[in-house]
Parts: structure tokens; C-alpha cells; sequence
């Protein structure tokens, strides 16, 4: 029996496969059941016992041997006929994609939301009130009576005598304190109004108010939340300054300035070659605000602020002109 | 305020560089809004002496003059009428240059040579007076070069004075704040005014005060044989760069003594004083009154009238008559120099609607302790400007007050600030504005407040005082000692978190309007009279009609903006809006509710390469609605409406257990015409409010089914007449096996066939076919017993 033989046959069966199926109809030629191992295994019934063991031993290796090749060619040849498939139907991965609808905040809401989102973190609860306020809680509890020359600083639009747009988010100071007593701390943002129509004055705005009252609330108290606050809005390298300033409902009063974000205090345009810009006004609450809502003013201090939620947000983001906010343009919309 | 630095000068001195100075005013509360520098921008002008003065041969409006300018003699033509032999005039000699563009040649005038020109005060830009040619002040010598002269050069700051800081309005104002901070003391001009003794005031004129509440204090004073002219180049120059017009010298010197000590002055004819007498009066009955810039004013009682024998002549610290007026003409004149209570001053001014330099003083306080300084200094200023006779003396009342006390405890001012600050450093800086301790002991002082300070009433402001001398910026920064409390979320704040995600997710551009809307958008959107959004709360003082009233529904301000956006070329717009409404109920009742407000058109993306997108139709803005409320946990239904606005082919009202949550749809095409929208547009007004107190927002875990479930489909015919919402409805109650209920398709042939499909499911067994075909038969047999729906087969 010529085994040798067998190894170069299948060798020669073997070398003529150029593809995948070339390689499956091989194998059954070499492996299947009536292959040529078949056969060869088959004649070894003719052998006597020894030469039978002999010669099935190295039929089955040359077995094992083809078996191995052919798997190999197998994956070679099924890789090959796989990338020509793919390539066939390839698809151009640089089209555009199918991007989900997502909405946009308003940019005031952006900025109302991090400005309460640091105010709570800081344990101020937020409180709200109506837009259409009296007179007496817009005005003459915060100290501001009718013949008050800072009644002069507020144009303010009139519903009836009495009855007005609140000019600023300070009433919601006194309903809270009229409604509990101390401790307070509440931050109150919402809409205010003033006759004023220009590029940098609209009739309706935002303005977020904070009030904190309790035993011993400190002016250095004051200076040590805003400037948390200014660190957190505008980044911990923020320079802020807190100079004195007149409002009747607080008293020191303080107005807080940030150095310029366009020139980094060089001076320009914007912050009038200052190099500071006014971002919010502040103060300790005024002795008679507390005897207005019935606080013992000897037992208990206080502070509150109140801040422009359009001018944070067109500092912020460098926005120039506060009607953009009001024209509600999407190309305007789509850029927060 | 406008502050002249040189002018500053006189009350302090100034060694710092003025940007720090201005730094430090703004750190005192003074906020310096700007600092001028007043720098030449010619060359080649000198001070020259006029020797002689001809008349031009050929030219009666030109003459001819000879000038020395300390090194030669020149020929100038000049047209000027002011100049006379003697006078120091500012010479541009040839070559000199006025301006970028301008430079002087020599040049023949009507035949004679020019070497030159005089100029004037406004050619120099030194101030806006064209009038004639700069005669230049005494201390200028001939040949001076004008350029390198101080004349030449000025620094004005601008000091925003708060409206509490009346004492501030004033150059010596201005200049006690400096002094503090400059550790000086402001010192006010000595002078000694030369005064006629032999004739005496009580003679020459009478006073008298109706009531001192109103006027606690008037001075008048007298000088006769005045001469009216020009003032001189530096009160001119003063003025005007404290933003004031030069006038003549007596009207000019009132101005500046109101400048420079912030007492307001009134100067009347003395001869056009009847019975040669003033008294102040209070108004008791309406009259009329001619002010001198000839408008009559309305009178009422309460004002403070400055009157003479036959009646009214000043609108007391406002304005003076016409009556009683200086003029050209006039060469005797009494000065009037008072305090009048600050609120009668504002209430008249307001009502007559003039605010004066005089005025704006009045009303925030002057210091009625210098009432009589400033008459001194006027008169001691009128004399040195127009000549006269100073008439001994003058006509005073006064009711004295004693300046207020407070008594303040070291501890409650550190207590306040947070601070450790020496009793010595506050009395220090005290003492600095001129808030003197008059008692002390261990626990506190007792403070005297300078009748200049009306802003100092009680203790606080006495903090304010000494935290401002001390530097903001030397208060520490600390953290507020309290009692942590967690944050309550109440199901508002939860519920408004909800919409924001919500509309963040489905692709909702979030816009913000104003709260005010125009009567014409209710009459545009066709709301009956009877219907609560008719009840408007109308401004009375809006800023247009268009915003004339507060808005009662949102949809119209959206419309605009839609159509704003159109057309810009953006035609696919998802725009949400919250935001409040406001109701009229009965007189001084008014309502505030929270609006949600979706509105959508056009379609999702205008084109893609994949597929092209529908436009959007009802469904959407259904679904947008559906959705919402599922996450809201409220149960919503929608049936026919009777919004006037929206197109009845495709809206609806949402009702949330039978009560009116808002409405949806699309806005009628002629109410869209208005806005010139030519597209679809759909959309949605939610009552929030209503939608919180039916919603709910618990979240409870149900435990997932262990046992499959099954699917039948079914195709009915369904008549129009039969909503859709009822057939689900229906199947869903006839067992609470089925748990599912959907719509796979629907189409139109002759009659609606509508297809649904039902999932059945138990929690405690795997449902038998049996089980599942019995309800099957239960379904179509009851759905075809429905008057309108047949079994499809
Ligand atoms: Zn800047």
C-alpha cells in the first residue's frame, strides 16, 4: 500500500482550491465519506494485523494534517469572500446622521436655573409672588414712601393708583417675612417691569431677590455668600469688589462689581473704562423694613440682594443688545 | 455731578493722580462715571496785547488792529465788536494750527495783510461762546504761549451722586468727601465782604415767614447800583464745565454759588418788589402764576409762594416770575437765600413737572446751617462782578434746630458688620466726614449729625457711615452662622422640572415674551365679552398700545413670534412657552395663572437625505399634549371645542376630570392672515395650575407580569359619528384582563375602517386560548351591538 502516495494526492487536490467553495467541494473529496482517506482507510482491511496498525497510524495523521489545512483555507478564503461582499455593499459613513430632535432652554432660563441652582446649594429655598403688586409692597414697606426720591430711580408701570407691575422681586421680601418668622432664607427670581424701552432697557426683565434674616447675620456674611456666588457664576478667578451704594430697604448698601469680562479690567466700551462691571446690589435689610413687617430689629440683622437675570446672561455670554432675549429669534434660541 | 478738578482744588488739596482719586470716590459710594481731560488741540496761539484799534477803510463791519505779542508788533484784521485798546486776546499767528485741518496764513482782508487772527473762546475749544473774542483773564501775560497755559488744560470728573447724598451736590460737597479720604479737612474761601454802612436793610426792604415748617429759614440781602455784563472767563469757564450756560454775571454768580456750596439763590428786581417787601406764604387756594420763561403755571394750595405787597413772585426754590425778573435793565437787586422743606418742594415740582439744578437741591435737603455763608458769598461775588453797593446786613428768619443725636453701641456695629474695629478708628473716621462723638462710654458713643446730613437718621446709617470710611474691602468675607434645613421640592417645582426635561427632550425651542398683549389681539381672536380672557387688566401708562394690556392668553405674542421667524427663513419651528396670564375679577381683584403654551409648524427637519418628513398635522401636537400629561400623571380627554380662534376641523378642548385644562389645535387661517403666516400653524395652551391639582406625581412599582400575554387584532367599520376614544374605552372595560388597547391603522373607504389591536394578560396564570377567544367573542359582540360599528371581514 502506497501512502506516500496518499499525501501528494491530497496535496494536489488541495492546491487547486482558489475560494471558499472550492475548499468546502475539496474537503468532501479529502474528508467525506467517499473521499480519498475513505478509500485508503478502506484498503487497509487487506493488510495483515502489524502492517494494518502501521499504516492506519500514519493514514490518520496525513488525516489530521489535511483536516487542519483545510480548515485554515476554509477561513482564509470565507474572510476574503466576506470583505468582497461587504465591500459590495458599502455604505458612505460620511452622509449626515439622524439626529434626534432636541429642544433649547431660553438663555434666561439657563441662567435663572444656575443662579438657583447655587442659591440652593447654599440652603436658600425659593419663594415666588405676583407680578401685579401693590404700591405698598413694592414701595412703602421696603422704606420707599410716594415722596421718596428713589421712586425717582423706577419708572414704574401703573394698573390704578395703588396697584402697579412690581418694578423689582424686593416685595417678595416682605410677604415672606410677613408670612413666617425668622430664620428666612429664600432666593424669589421672576419677571419685573419698568417703562423703559431701548438696547439696554426692556419693559418686562428678570431679577432674582435673596433674603437672608436670622440672630446674628453679618455684613461680612453678605460679602462671604455673593462672592460664593460670583466664584460659582463666573469662575473662582472672577475679581469682584463690593463698593457702597444707596437703596432704601437696605442699609449699608452695597453694590457688587466683577472685573470686566471683555477687557479684563483694561477698560472698554462695555464697562465704560471702569474695568468693573455692576452685577447685582446688596445691602444689610434697613431697621425699618423689619419694624414694617413686625421683626424685632434689636433681636435679629439681616441681608438681602437682588440681581438682573439678562444682564448675568449677557455677560455670560457676550450678548450686547437685551431686546435679542425678547425677539425670540431661533438662530439666536439655538446657539444655548 | 460734574466736578472741575482745578475747581476742587480751592477746598482741598489734591496729591493724588486723579484715576486713583476717582478709584477712591467710587469706593466711598461716589461713583465716578467718567473723568474728562480737557487737553489743547492747537499750537501756535500766543497772548497778545492790543495797542491799536482803526476801522477798516473799505469794510465798516471790519477793523483794523495793531498787536504785540511781546516780541513784534503785527497787523490783524478782525471782525470781532468785543475787543478794545488794552485788551489780552489769544493771537493765532500764521502758521498756527486751530485744528487737524486748519491752519492760519498770512492773507489780505478787503486790501489790507492779515498776519493772523484773534480767536475765540470757541475756536480754541475752550467753551462753546462764539460770541466775540476770548479776552483773556489777567494773569495771562502778553507773549504767554495759550497751549502750555493752565487755561489750556482741564480735568472734570463725574461723580453719580445717590439720591440720598443731597449734601454731595456741590464742589465743596465733593470736597469734604475728599478731604476724608485725603485725611484733610475741606476748608471753606474766606472773604470779607465790603459792605455800605450807612444805609441799613431794615429799611430797605421787609420779610416775613407765614409758616417756618414750610421755610425755616430766608434770608434776603440787598445790593444796589449794580452793572449787568459778562462774568469773567473763570466763573464762565466753571459753569460750563459743570454742564451750566453762562447767563450774565448776577445770574451767573447765583449758579455758581449753587455749584460751589450747593445753596440754591434766587436774585428779584428790588425795584419790582411792591411795598418793597417779600413774604413766604403757603398757598391756600388754586391761582395761576407766570413764571419767567412766560408759562403760566396752575397754583395749589400747599405750595410755598415767595410773595410782595401785590402777590406772588417765585414759585418758592422752583422758579421766579416774570414779575419780578432780573433784566438788562436792572442796577438794584435783593438775594434770596433759604431753606424750604424738602417734600413741599418735590410734591410742587413734581405736580408742575420742572426739575431745576435749584429744584433737585431743594427737594433732598441742603445744609440750613450755610444758608447765610452763601448769601455772603454771593453778595461778596455779585459786588467784586458788577460793582455796587453792598447794603449792610440783611433780613433773616431763622428757626434754629439742634442737630440730631444717636446714641450707638461699639458692639452692634462690629455685631453688624462682622468686624473688629477700634472705638478709636471709628471715632476717627467719624470725625472725618463730620459726625463728632459727643458722649462716650464703655459700650458706645453718642454721635452728633450735621444738619447737612439728611441721610443720617438712625443707628444703621451710622454703621454705613464708619463701614464706608473703612473700606468694603477691609470687612472680611464669612460664612453665615445658621441652622442647616434640607430644601423642600414641592409638586410644583417637580411637576415645572418635569415640562422643562419634557420639552428639552422632544425638540421644544423654549421663548420668552412680555406679559402684555393688546386689547386688539382679544378683538383678533375673537373672544365673546363674556369669556374670561376678555377681562383684561389694561396699564395705565403702558409703553404702545400694542403692549397696552396684560396678556390673558399667550398665543398671540407666539403668533408674532412665529411669523417673526418666518420671515427670517426659518419655516420648521417647535416653540414652548411658559409663562402667566392675568385676569380682572372684581375691582382690585386679579388673577395670575401659569400658561404652558406648545406650538408647532411646518415639519421636523425640512428635508433629509433618507426620507423626506411629514408636515406636521393635529397628531403631533395631540401627542405632545398626550405625552406631557402621561408624565404628569393626569388623565386627560379631548373633545369638541368652542374656541372661536381654531380651525373646528382639527381642535379640541382637554378636560381633566370634565374640568377645562386648555385647548389645542390649529389657529384659523384668517387669524394667521393678520400675521401674514401662510402656513399651518398647531398648537396648545395648557392651565398648568389646574393640570398640578389633578396630576400625580406619585411613582409606585407594579410588579412585572410572570405569564405571557396574548394579541388578538380586530378591523371594525366605524362611523364618523363614533370617536375613537370611546371604542377603546369601551374595550378596555370589559375586563381587566385586557391591558393594552391600540390603534395599528385606519383608513377610508366608503365608511372608516379602523384597526385595533388588544393584549390580554393576567397576573396569575398563563391565559388559556379558550379564555382569550371567549373574550374576543365578548369584544366583537359588544362592539357590534355599538349603533355605527360592524365587524369587518
Ligand atoms: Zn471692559
Amino acid at each position: 500500500m502506497d501512502i506516500s502516495g496518499l499525501k501528494e494526492k491530497i496535496k494536489s487536490e488541495i492546491s487547486r482550491i482558489a475560494n471558499a467553495d472550492d475548499a468546502k467541494q475539496v474537503k468532501v473529496s479529502i474528508l467525506g465519506r467517499k473521499g480519498i482517506v475513505a478509500e485508503y482507510l478502506d484498503k487497509l482491511k487487506t493488510l495483515d494485523k502489524d502492517q494494518r496498525r502501521d499504516a492506519g497510524k500514519a493514514i490518520n495523521e496525513i488525516k489530521s494534517w489535511a483536516d487542519g489545512r483545510l480548515g485554515e483555507l476554509e477561513k482564509q478564503f470565507g474572510e476574503i469572500e466576506r470583505r468582497k461582499r461587504e465591500a459590495a455593499s458599502r455604505i458612505d459613513i460620511t452622509m449626515p446622521g439622524t439626529v434626534p430632535l432636541f429642544g433649547r432652554k431660553h438663555p434666561i432660563t439657563i441662567t435663572l436655573e444656575e443662579i438657583i441652582r447655587i442659591f440652593s446649594s447654599l440652603g436658600f429655598a425659593v419663594e415666588e409672588g405676583p407680578d401685579i403688586e401693590s404700591e405698598h409692597y413694592n414701595f412703602e414697606a421696603l422704606n420707599i414712601p410716594s415722596d421718596h426720591p428713589a421712586r425717582d430711580m423706577q419708572d414704574t408701570f401703573y394698573i390704578n393708583p395703588g396697584i402697579v407691575l412690581r418694578t423689582h422681586t424686593s416685595p417678595v421680601q416682605i410677604r415672606t417675612m410677613e408670612a413666617k418668622l425668622p430664620p428666612v432664607k429664600i432666593i424669589a427670581p421672576g419677571s419685573v417691569y419698568r417703562c423703559d424701552n431701548d438696547i439696554s432697557h426692556t419693559p418686562m426683565f428678570h431679577q432674582v431677590e435673596g433674603l437672608m434674616v436670622d440672630k446674628s447675620v453679618r455684613f461680612s456674611d453678605l460679602k462671604g455668600i455673593l462672592t460664593i456666588f460670583i466664584h460659582e457664576m463666573f469662575g473662582p478667578d472672577t475679581p469682584l469688589r463690593f463698593r457702597p451704594s444707596y437703596f432704601p430697604f437696605t442699609e449699608p448698601s452695597a453694590e457688587v462689581d466683577i472685573g470686566c469680562v471683555i477687557c479684563r479690567g483694561e477698560g472698554c466700551r462695555v464697562c465704560k473704562d471702569t474695568g468693573w462691571l455692576e452685577i447685582l446690589g446688596s445691602g444689610m435689610v434697613h431697621p425699618q423694613v423689619f419694624r414694617n413687617v413686625g421683626y424685632d430689629q434689636e433681636e435679629i440683622t439681616g441681608f438681602a440682594f437682588g440681581m438682573g437675570v439678562e444682564r448675568i446672561a449677557m455677560i455670560k455670554f457676550g450678548i450686547d443688545d437685551i431686546r435679542q432675549f425678547y425677539y425670540n429669534d431661533v438662530r439666536f434660541l439655538a446657539q444655548f | 455731578m460734574k466736578i472741575p478738578i482745578e475747581w476742587l482744588n480751592e477746598f482741598v488739596v489734591i496729591d493724588i493722580d486723579i484715576d486713583d482719586l476717582a478709584k477712591r470716590l467710587t469706593m466711598r459710594g461716589l461713583e465716578v462715571e467718567g473723568v474728562e481731560r480737557f487737553t489743547p488741540r492747537f499750537t501756535g496761539v500766543v497772548a497778545a496785547t492790543i495797542t491799536k484799534i482803526a476801522p477798516h477803510p473799505d469794510a465798516d463791519s471790519l477793523s483794523v488792529c495793531s498787536v504785540n505779542t511781546g516780541k513784534e508788533d503785527l497787523t490783524i484784521v478782525c471782525g470781532a465788536p468785543n475787543i478794545s485798546v488794552n485788551d489780552r486776546v489769544p493771537l493765532a499767528m500764521v502758521g498756527a494750527a486751530l485744528d487737524k485741518d486748519f491752519v492760519v496764513g498770512k492773507r489780505a482782508v478787503r486790501g489790507i495783510e492779515s498776519y493772523g487772527m484773534l480767536c475765540s473762546e470757541k475756536e480754541l475749544g475752550i467753551s462753546d461762546d462764539h460770541s466775540g473774542i476770548f479776552i483773556l483773564p489777567e494773569e495771562i501775560s502778553t507773549g504767554t504761549v495759550i497751549a502750555e497755559s493752565p487755561i489750556a488744560y482741564d480735568t472734570v470728573i463725574d461723580i453719580s451722586v445717590p439720591p440720598n447724598r443731597g449734601d454731595c451736590l456741590s464742589v465743596f460737597g465733593i470736597a469734604r468727601e475728599v478731604a476724608s479720604i485725603l485725611r484733610q479737612r475741606a476748608k471753606l474761601p474766606i472773604f470779607t465782604l465790603d459792605a455800605a454802612s450807612d444805609q441799613k436793610i431794615e429799611d430797605q426792604v421787609g420779610l416775613t415767614i407765614q409758616d417756618t415748617g414750610a421755610c425755616p429759614r430766608y434770608i434776603l440781602k440787598l445790593i444796589k447800583g449794580i452793572s449787568i455784563g459778562q462774568s469773567p472767563f473763570w466763573i464762565r469757564r466753571r459753569i460750563t464745565r459743570c454742564g451750566m450756560r453762562p447767563i450774565n454775571n448776577i445770574v451767573d454768580v447765583t449758579n455758581y454759588v449753587m455749584l460751589e456750596l450747593g445753596q440754591p439763590l434766587h436774585a428779584f428786581d428790588y425795584e419790582r418788589l411792591s411795598e418793597s417787601r417779600i413774604d413766604v406764604r403757603v398757598a391756600r387756594e388754586p391761582s395761576t402764576f407766570t413764571t419767567l420763561d412766560s408759562v403760566d403755571r396752575q397754583l395749589e394750595p400747599g405750595d410755598i409762594l415767595i410773595c410782595d405787597g401785590s402777590g406772588p413772585v417765585a414759585i418758592a426754590g422752583i422758579m421766579g416770575g416774570e414779575n419780578s425778573e432780573i433784566t438788562a435793565s436792572t442796577t438794584n437787586m435783593a438775594l434770596e437765600s433759604a431753606y424750604f422743606n424738602p417734600f413741599s418742594i418735590r410734591a410742587t415740582a413734581r405736580r408742575l413737572g420742572i426739575r431745576s439744578e435749584a429744584s433737585l437741591r431743594f427737594e433732598k435737603g441742603i445744609d440750613i446751617d450755610n444758608v447765610g455763608y452763601a448769601a455772603d458769598r454771593a453778595m461778596f461775588l455779585m459786588h467784586q462782578l458788577g460793582g455796587g453797593t453792598v447794603i449792610n446786613g440783611q433780613r433773616e428768619i431763622f428757626e434754629k434746630r439742634e442737630p440730631r443725636t444717636i446714641y450707638i453701641t461699639y458692639s452692634n456695629i462690629n455685631g453688624l458688620l462682622g468686624t473688629h474695629i477700634s472705638h478709636e478708628a471709628m471715632t476717627r473716621a467719624l470725625r472725618s466726614i463730620e459726625l463728632h462723638v459727643m458722649k462716650e462710654n464703655e459700650n458706645g458713643f453718642t454721635i452728633t449729625i450735621p444738619n447737612f446730613r439728611h441721610d443720617i437718621s438712625e443707628a444703621a446709617d451710622v454703621i454705613e457711615e464708619i463701614s464706608r470710611v473703612h473700606g468694603f474691602e477691609h470687612i472680611p468675607d464669612t460664612s453665615p452662622v445658621a441652622v442647616l434645613k434640607p430644601q423642600k421640592l414641592t409638586n410644583k417645582d417637580r411637576s415645572l422640572n418635569i415640562v422643562r426635561e419634557y420639552c428639552l427632550g422632544t425638540g421644544f425651542f423654549e421663548i420668552i415674551n412680555f406679559s402684555f398683549f393688546s386689547t386688539k389681539d382679544i378683538e383678533l381672536f375673537r373672544i365673546p365679552e363674556n369669556d374670561e380672557r376678555s377681562r383684561y387688566v389694561p396699564i395705565m401708562n403702558p409703553i404702545s398700545r400694542d403692549w397696552g394690556v396684560m396678556r390673558t392668553m399667550m398665543m398671540p405674542a407666539i403668533l408674532k413670534c412665529i411669523a417673526y421667524n418666518l420671515n427670517r427663513g426659518s419655516k420648521n419651528l417647535r416653540f414652548f412657552e411658559k409663562g402667566k396670564v392675568f385676569f380682572q375679577g372684581k375691582p382690585h381683584d386679579i388673577r395670575e395663572e401659569t400658561i404652558l403654551c406648545f406650538a408647532l409648524t411646518g415639519r421636523e427637519k425640512e428635508y433629509f437625505w433618507k426620507e423626506k418628513y411629514p408636515d406636521y398635522d393635529y397628531f403631533d401636537i395631540k401627542g405632545i399634549v398626550e405625552g406631557l400629561m402621561e408624565q404628569l400623571g393626569a388623565n386627560c380627554e379631548f373633545s369638541p371645542t368652542a374656541e372661536p380662534f381654531l380651525d373646528q376641523r382639527c381642535s379640541a378642548d382637554i378636560k381633566i376630570d370634565g374640568v377645562k385644562a386648555g385647548w389645542i389645535g390649529s389657529i384659523r387661517d384668517d387669524i394667521l392672515k393678520v400675521y401674514e403666516i401662510e402656513q399651518t400653524i398647531y398648537c396648545a395652551e395648557l392651565r398648568f395650575d389646574i393640570i398640578l391639582q389633578k396630576g400625580n406625581l406619585t411613582l409606585q412599582y407594579k410588579p412585572i407580569p410572570r405569564f405571557p400575554q396574548a394579541t388578538r387584532d380586530f378591523s371594525f367599520f366605524v362611523d364618523d359619528a363614533v370617536p375613537i376614544s370611546a371604542v377603546v374605552q369601551k374595550i378596555k372595560d370589559i375586563s381587566p384582563l385586557i391591558v393594552s388597547v391600540g390603534i395599528f391603522d385606519m383608513f377610508r373607504k366608503e365608511m372608516r375602517s379602523v384597526s385595533i389591536r388588544v393584549v390580554f394578560q393576567s397576573f396569575e396564570e398563563t391565559l388559556t386560548d379558550e379564555r382569550v377567544n371567549s373574550l374576543q367573542e365578548k369584544i366583537i359582540e359588544e362592539m357590534t351591538n355599538i349603533d355605527g360599528i360592524s365587524l369587518r371581514v
